[in-house]
């Protein structure tokens, strides 16, 4: 006989298995989708070649700042640009601010001259099929960057929300864990699946480095 | 026969999901090494250098996957395993400059054609890059070449099942779930939620 907590425990985490489904179901089906078509060239959700790319140059006044950052982004203000700053070159010349503006679906690269007061903008934009696959791997920051930090607002919510199903998707596999425990009837075809899947998974996790 | 379709599926679902389970953990966990984590390449190189390596003709001239087979059998001689990830020429020097993956592992193999001779250079790049690495393969990158060892066929078609496993596990569970009169409403309202701020973001981000 389950003692009540026992009870209460399972109540809420049969719950807590749906209710996590249900919230995070179309993440779940948006990285299930992009994680196939980053895998496959697939031949219809091609979009770099059907990218389509403008080129402007607008009179604008740089104005001075602390940061390069904030420079960027009182210019990126006049110029009605948004999006994650990317620094991709080391600035050679500091009569020219450089760099690059990411978000799905659209980059720009910016080039300032602020002794001239212009700017030139090259914008590239992509289909559908580009957007969602950018979503998948749009992060703000790569590993391993010094250069760059996280400093767009709805990048921070993005990866905030990556998280957040991620954590969803750990709690739901452990749930599901412990429901299955609960099923005597299921256990063993259910522990054969589960070895199955741990030694192909270890195997390639850490038995590679061994063999 | 309305059960014994919902009894299929419940069964399904359980047992799917086992089978993934450990597959599901590895891409939600390096999500955050991904995200948030530092690449984890610190660790002492070791290094060693083999000569008196077979002669090879026109392995400079070779490129994309017929590059990869005819490196191949002198890695295997060198002792190296696991995927090329890609094959650097260096033209002047007529060398060959091979990356060689497995997870959590990290060979870089010099060639040196004219001299015959090979620098090994081999790091331990730990379990987060593993995880990372995995992750990220086999990838929208070098499509011609990705997929030359063993490991990285298999992996390409248990990182297929995974994506097509948590589709099926999707539906199945939504269709479970409808099956529960009792959460119909609270499961609404949080469809209806997760659906706002899913299209929201998507919305705000990419406009």
């Amino acid at each position: 006989m389950p003692s009540l907590a026992e009870s209460t425990f399972r109540i809420w985490n049969r719950r807590g298995h749906y209710y996590l489904g249900l919230y995070f179901l179309f993440f779940l089906w948006l990285f299930a989708f992009t994680g196939l078509l980053l895998n496959h060239s697939w031949q219809f959700a091609e979009f770099w070649p059907n990218r389509k790319v403008s080129k402007f140059e607008r009179k604008v006044e740089v104005p001075p700042a602390d940061t390069d950052v904030d420079r960027a982004r009182a210019l990126m203000l006049r110029l009605g640009i948004d999006g994650e700053i990317d620094w991709t070159t080391a600035r050679a010349d500091s009569s020219v601010l450089e760099f690059r503006v990411n978000r799905p679906g659209r980059n720009i690269s910016v080039t300032a001259y602020p002794e001239q007061s212009r700017a030139i903008v090259e914008q590239t934009d992509i289909n559908t099929w580009g957007i969602l696959r950018v979503l998948h791997t749009f992060t703000g920051k790569r590993v391993g960057d010094e250069r760059n930090d996280r400093d767009w607002f709805l990048s921070t919510l993005w990866v905030i929300s990556r998280d957040a199903v991620s954590i969803g998707i750990v709690i739901m596999v452990f749930g599901g864990l412990y429901m299955w425990y609960g099923l005597p009837a299921k256990r063993n075809l259910g522990a054969a699946a589960l070895v199955l899947g741990s030694v192909a998974c270890a195997m390639l996790v850490f038995g590679l480095r061994w063999m | 026969m309305a059960k014994r379709l919902y009894v299929i599926t419940r069964d399904l679902h359980l047992y799917v999901s086992l089978f993934l389970s450990p597959f599901i953990l590895l891409f939600a966990i390096s999500v955050f090494f991904l995200l948030h984590g530092r690449s984890g390449r610190e660790q002492a190189v070791q290094s060693a250098v083999i000569s008196d390596l077979p002669a090879v003709d026109g392995l400079e001239r070779l490129s994309g996957r017929d590059q990869v087979n005819g490196v191949r059998p002198l890695l295997d001689r060198l002792g190296v395993s696991g995927e090329i990830n890609f094959i650097r020429r260096i033209p002047k020097d007529h060398r060959l400059v091979i990356a060689v993956m497995i997870p959590g592992r990290e060979t870089t193999v010099d060639l040196n054609l004219p001299q015959r001779s090979a620098t090994i250079s081999q790091r331990n790049t730990g379990l987060a890059d593993a995880l990372n690495y995995l992750h990220k393969m086999p990838g929208p990158h070098n499509v011609n070449i990705r997929g030359n060892s063993f490991y990285m066929g298999a992996w390409r078609w248990l990182a297929d099942a995974s994506a097509y496993g948590v589709l099926f596990l999707t539906f199945s569970g939504v269709y479970l779930w409808t099956a529960l009169r009792a959460e119909r409403r609270v499961g609404i309202v949080l469809l209806s939620t997760g659906a706002i701020s899913f299209f929201g973001l998507i919305y705000a981000i990419s406009r």
